[in-house]
């Protein structure tokens, strides 16, 4: 398990994306991380452990690789931002359903830059989806 | 392991159960550009609560609701914090 700076991260993370756009999955977890490096033992007491109350850990895998990044709430705010753009622009080969969405035009068209025209029948627009997907590669 | 057909219960379900014990609740997202599905788990190894979508238009909801538990985690107050859901 590979643990990287938040920026470091997010360059890996879009690098598992990529890999993974033909096939295989991308995990993320998230969790509430309260500082500790050493496991808590059953009996006995901590060693002047504080636990922290303001990170969380983000873990990264393809199944192969692992990433991991630990966010504190001083880079939370860059982070974020970083971290939508991210999600969004690489979570982009779902289907869109163009049926009863005609008065989301607007918000289709800026979350989606590489839409492609809308396409009526389910099977057709899981064809351009995929013919989509497959020309932004 | 109760699987969720909406996103508003799905929602606020998970929101819930991490409010309920926020360092036992984890969230998991899994994506598979291959077959264009999404699949987020929100757990405390006692519950756990499944959403799983291949509609584009979710995308962004997922990915709102895993910043606002983010900031959540990484918020110092210990007061109850109600997230606004869409």
């Amino acid at each position: 398990m590979v643990l990287l700076e938040s920026e470091q991260f997010l360059t890996e993370l879009t690098r598992l994306f990529q890999k993974c756009r033909t096939s295989g999955s991308v995990y993320i977890t998230l969790k509430k991380y309260d500082g500790r490096t050493k496991p808590i033992p059953k009996k006995g007491t901590v060693e002047g452990f504080e636990p922290a109350d303001n990170k969380c850990l983000l873990r990264a895998t393809d199944g192969k690789k692992k990433i991991s990044t630990v966010v504190s709430s001083k880079e939370v705010n860059k982070f974020q931002m970083a971290y939508s753009n991210l999600l969004r622009a690489n979570m982009d080969g779902l289907k869109k359903r163009d049926k009863k969405n005609k008065t989301k035009k607007t918000k289709a068209a800026a979350a989606a830059p590489a839409a492609p025209a809308p396409a009526p029948a389910a099977a057709a627009s899981t064809a351009t989806t995929a013919a989509a997907a497959a020309a932004a590669q | 392991m109760p699987q969720y057909q909406t996103w508003e219960e799905f929602s606020r379900a998970a929101e819930k159960l991490y409010l309920a014990d926020p360092m036992k609740t984890r969230v998991v997202l899994k994506y598979r550009h291959s077959d264009g599905n999404l699949c987020i788990k929100v757990t405390d190894d006692l519950v756990c609560l499944v959403y799983k979508t291949e509609q584009a238009q979710d995308v962004k909801k997922i990915e709102k609701f895993h910043s606002q538990l983010m900031r959540l985690m990484v918020a110092k107050e210990s007061r109850n914090v109600t997230m606004e859901t869409e």
